[in-house]
């Protein structure tokens, strides 16, 4: 019998605190769905444990495979009722449990009837539940059902097949890509969803194909389309299209008056689409824009919330690139700032202060002062930012707005609020030198009561290096000194050291800061002591009023010059005895390859030119290496260096990568070591090279690493010289050989004497890729054209059985070691044909250009078409040769 | 997209949740923000008015219908005027569903009509329905008025 899921209860007053679900459990419910096996199935019953399944799944809750198994073979069984809503509800339950492949073959055969029903909704919903459950097998045997129900009379038949299709889509591409007709026929739609749910399955299907998108366009913008949705989809398209051919046609602008037009839609979403579109067009002028804003300008008013919102938005992002186009609106968008939506507030507000003018600056402030107190830190920070750009736009309005900052650093807010509030000050005391003397004190009273430490110390030292350079140093040694007495370590210490800063600048305080800095030798902080210490022995005259040398000033606040990371591991490997740490002793050469990163699968070597602190750029790190060895130094100019090789699996004792540097008549190879055994120290490090398989290189140096500590890489190198401007190949076979010293981990000390060992690393090989230099071309026909065919070389190559056309392609990219041009190393699906453009520069600086033309000749054996042209013949027969060599 | 619909009472508490393409770890942190949101604003609102918010590159809409709250959650395509159009689509269903703004206890008896409903609505993340009338006759498995076609 039925039983009520909800208790009749005449009681109404406690009609809020009573739910239906009250009490709802898992393992109770899943114990109800066995009446799902009934012989005589109850179809409201059923329907109503249904309800509670759903309820528990859209609370988040999840059931295990067996429970979902269950649930899912049970739910197959009520396909045998015939009553209407439960049979709506099975379909939504299938598709929220989405079984696995194995068990929908279950319910396949129950949803193919009903695909094929007479009644249109069963036809409707089995077509969206076999569309979530199926896969690319079951999809072929419905395909025609699915190519039917696109131009099904019933609009909610083709729907859900249009939507299904645009599912799909992301799945299984070469399948729905064969319903465009079909697609094409149901844009003429009369049912307006129909029509909107087919131009976006059209426009997907063929959104690579520029000329089709155009077509679409051009034929969709004459006529008319039926729903406001499907015309904003338009609208985002035409936009696309405008975008598309910006660059090739002159004069008026296609579609202007198509997007001019939505203006005067009778559907707001239509209406704003248009003109976000307009405003977001490349180059637009005041006179396309004028109508586009006019209309934003009306939505700032509309009694609507999301109106006003998007209306502010577009605006203010046409604030950045046109304030003056936005300046009409200023009065609307006033009124804005009281607005109770503070995301809209703050738009308005930003807006504003980026097309305000001079003389508006003071009356704004005040009206943002009094809406800051109500709004959340994130729109704070948007709002300091603004004032930040917009002190910058008027420098003499410096004081009021430096004011309202200093102001708002003492209210409440939290770290990042501050932080934006602090680099905000210091910014505008940086680029506005009238700012400096008020913008520093308003940070002195900011440190009195901070309560992020961080923020402190970076305010002190930013008092260091400014602070002397005022009028009146000695006013700030008050705010500077009271830290001592009044923070944490770590701000003492920063204020001790800002002190001394002083000391060093400001003679005439010098003795006066001794007095301080002696009362910071009794710290309870090492640090602190140590500091005052240093500076007290090191800036000199004991407290007389001398200037202090130039030498200590460099030494004691000068930069290090030197990587912080390599000077953290010096550090760190130091161990304390006799002899002083020696500071020189910190190689300068960025670290090539960490050793978290080397233990991170699938992580590229990040080489020289990564971490911040490295050079501008990776050849000209490498380069700048190897002139300053003295071996290497008249080897000329490099002309390529490979991406580090690995030569040892991942987590070896020793990790050795190299980079192959190659110059016109030598190759050097740069071992990157680093020692990964904490209790080991490796010295005289060499990589002994075997080039019996490399007959054209012959050795002429190696610079061994003089040692290698735990974990801080360091670099070996060796030479080869090989015939000059060749592309002479080889293997090399690779033996690490050092001496090995124990490390004793209690005191980290090695012992004096070491072991000989060896080290087998994997071989090396230069290859013909290793000549040849990625360099792109913008516009390969050009490039190809100019090029000429005087020195051209065609000939047909058979690649042989290959797994894919696109493997083929990547494996010839790779042997050629050349950059693919304008996006055609990609191979579309299914393709049986593909020409993929290469450019590069061959060893000799000369530019080599490469057509390659592909064809699948029977069904795995890839024919290749090669074409080279190049501006010298020599240079594009040795491109033949590496591919049929290779 | 539509990434997510949730409907929770005047408290907060999660009545119905929907999520597409959003991974279920992200999921608490979404509940989360938009049960704030909802805090934050919509105390006093009036019924059905729409609120919204940006959050980096996605958008959202929400309201109070009777005693429950409304959230959608959309990117790309479903920027706020689309949301308020899915909006729009979503309450006057549930009305429909409900015979008026339904209190919480109205909400959860009629639970499983409304989830007919939001099936009807959005399908994976993508808009599919946007008439009421129409709506009610799909969930009853009925075809369409051939007139409001």
């Amino acid at each position: 019998m039925a039983q009520p899921l909800v208790k009749k209860d005449d009681d109404r007053d406690d009609e809020a605190d009573y739910s239906p679900f009250l009490g709802i459990e898992k393992g109770a419910v899943l114990q109800e769905a066995r009446v799902f096996n009934d012989p005589q199935l109850d179809p409201r019953r059923c329907s109503q444990v249904i309800t509670k399944l759903l309820y528990l799944l859209n609370q988040g809750e999840t059931f295990t495979k067996v429970e979902a198994t269950e649930v899912f073979f049970a739910v197959t069984k009520l396909f045998q009722s015939k009553d209407i809503g439960l049979r709506r509800m099975v379909y939504v339950m299938i598709k929220e449990l989405s079984p696995s492949a194995d068990e929908v073959i279950i319910v396949t055969s129950s949803l193919m009837k009903d695909m094929t029903s007479k009644t249109d909704m069963y036809r409707a919903n089995a077509i969206r539940v076999l569309c979530r459950i199926t896969d690319g097998t079951l999809l072929t045997q419905i395909e025609r059902y699915l190519k039917q129900a696109i131009v099904d009379k019933n609009p909610v038949v083709a729907s859900a097949a249009l939507v299904s299709g645009i599912h799909l889509l992301q799945t299984n591409p070469e399948i729905v890509k064969r319903w465009s007709n079909e697609v094409q026929e149901a844009v003429q739609s009369r049912a307006a969803l129909v029509q909107f749910h087919a131009l976006a399955l059209l426009h997907q299907i063929r959104q690579n194909d520029r000329l089709a998108v155009n077509k679409l366009v051009s034929s969709l913008t004459k006529g008319s389309v039926r729903s406001p949705l499907a015309q904003c989809l338009l609208i985002r398209y035409t936009s696309q299209v405008i975008r598309e051919s910006a660059n090739t046609q002159a004069g008026d602008r296609p579609f202007y008056d198509f997007l001019e037009g939505c203006l005067r839609h009778k559907a707001e979403m239509v209406i704003f689409e248009a003109a976000r579109a307009i405003t977001e067009l490349n180059g637009v002028t005041t006179r396309e824009l004028t109508p586009a804003i006019t209309v934003l300008q009306l939505f700032l008013s509309s009694s609507k919330p999301v109106l006003r919102f998007a209306a502010v938005r577009t605006l203010n992002k046409v604030a950045m690139t046109h304030p003056m186009a936005v300046t009409n609106c200023n009065i609307d968008m006033e009124s804005l700032i009281s607005d109770q939506n503070r995301s809209i507030a703050t738009l308005a507000i930003t807006t504003l202060l980026k097309t305000g003018n001079e003389s508006s600056v003071d009356r704004l402030m005040k009206q943002i002062t009094n809406f800051m107190s109500d709004i959340a830190d994130e729109f704070k920070i948007v709002v300091v930012e603004a004032i930040r750009s917009l002190c910058l736009k008027f420098p003499l309005k410096h004081r009021s707005l430096m004011n309202f900052l200093s102001n708002i650093l003492r209210e409440e807010g939290g770290f990042d609020y501050k932080k934006a509030i602090v680099d905000s000050i210091v910014i505008l005391i940086r680029d506005i030198p009238e700012a400096k003397e008020t913008g520093l004190l308003h940070l002195c009273e900011f440190i009195e009561d901070c309560e992020f430490t961080y923020l402190s110390t970076q305010i002190l030292h930013f008092l260091g290096i400014e602070g002397p350079k005022t009028s009146d140093p000695s006013k700030y040694i008050r705010y500077i000194y009271n830290r001592v007495h009044l923070e944490n370590a770590t701000v003492r210490a920063a204020a001790v050291s800002t002190l001394a800063k002083f000391g060093a600048m400001v003679d005439t305080l010098k003795p006066r800061i001794f007095v301080l800095l002696r009362r910071c030798l009794f710290d309870n902080d090492d640090e602190v002591r140590d500091r005052a210490t240093l500076y007290l022995n090191t800036l000199g005259g004991d407290g007389a009023v001398v200037q202090t040398g130039e030498d200590v000033k460099e030494f004691l606040f000068g930069s290090l010059d030197i990587p912080l990371v390599n000077l953290e591991n010096s550090l760190k490997n130091y161990e304390p005895s006799e002899e002083s740490f020696d500071i020189y002793s910190v190689p300068r050469e960025v670290k090539t390859q960490p050793l978290a990163e080397k233990k991170a699968p699938g992580k590229k070597p990040t080489g020289l030119g990564a971490p911040p602190a490295g050079p501008p750029s990776t050849v000209d790190a490498y380069e700048k290496l190897l002139f300053s060895i003295p071996e290497f130094a008249n080897f000329g100019k490099l002309f390529k260096s490979s991406a580090p090789v690995e030569l040892t699996e991942a987590e070896t004792e020793y990790a050795v990568n190299v980079v192959k540097h190659i110059f016109d008549g030598h190759v050097v190879f740069q071992y990157n070591c680093t020692n990964t055994i904490p209790e080991q120290l490796l010295e005289n490090v060499t990589v002994i090279v075997d080039a019996s398989e490399a007959e054209e290189f012959a050795e002429v140096a190696s610079k061994p690493l003089k040692s290698l500590p735990y974990d801080s890489p360091g670099q070996t190198f060796v030479a080869f010289e090989k015939p000059e401007g060749t592309p002479a190949i080889g293997k090399f076979s690779n033996m690490l050989r050092f001496i090995v010293k124990e490390v004793d981990p209690s005191t980290g000390e090695a012992e004096d004497d070491g072991v000989e060992d060896e080290y087998q690393l994997e071989e090396l090989e230069v290859v013909a890729a290793d000549y040849i230099l990625k360099v792109g071309v913008s516009n390969f026909r050009n490039a190809w054209e100019n090029m000429g065919a005087d020195c051209e070389r065609i000939d047909e190559y058979g690649l042989g059985p290959r797994e894919s056309l696109a493997e083929a392609v990547n494996a010839v990219i790779d042997l050629l070691g050349m950059q693919p041009c304008e996006g055609t190393e990609v191979v579309p699906n299914n393709s049986r044909s593909h020409t993929c453009l290469l450019s590069g520069v061959y060893i000799g600086n000369v530019k080599v250009l490469v057509r390659l033309q592909f064809g699948l000749d029977g069904p795995k054996d890839v024919a290749m078409k090669l074409a080279v042209r190049s501006e010298d013949e020599s240079v594009s027969d040795a491109i033949h040769e590496i591919v049929a060599s290779g | 997209m539509l990434l997510a619909i949730l409907v929770s009472n005047s408290a907060g508490n999660i009545l119905l949740e929907r999520f597409n393409g959003i991974p279920s770890e992200e999921r608490l942190h979404w509940r989360t923000f938009m049960v704030k949101l909802g805090a934050d604003n919509l105390k006093g609102a009036r019924n059905e008015e729409l609120f919204v918010a940006s959050q980096k590159s996605v958008y959202i809409v929400y309201t109070v219908l009777g005693g429950v709250c409304i959230y959608i959650v959309g990117k790309d395509e479903y920027d706020e005027l689309a949301l308020t159009e899915v909006m729009f689509v979503i309450t006057s269903s549930i009305k429909d569903a409900c015979g008026k703004s339904p209190s919480e206890r109205l909400f959860l008896e009629k639970y499983g009509k409304i989830c007919l409903c939001l099936d009807e609505i959005v399908w994976q993340g993508i808009l599919e329905n946007t008439e009421k009338e129409r709506i009610r006759r799909l969930i009853g498995l009925k075809p369409p008025n051939p007139t409001e076609i």
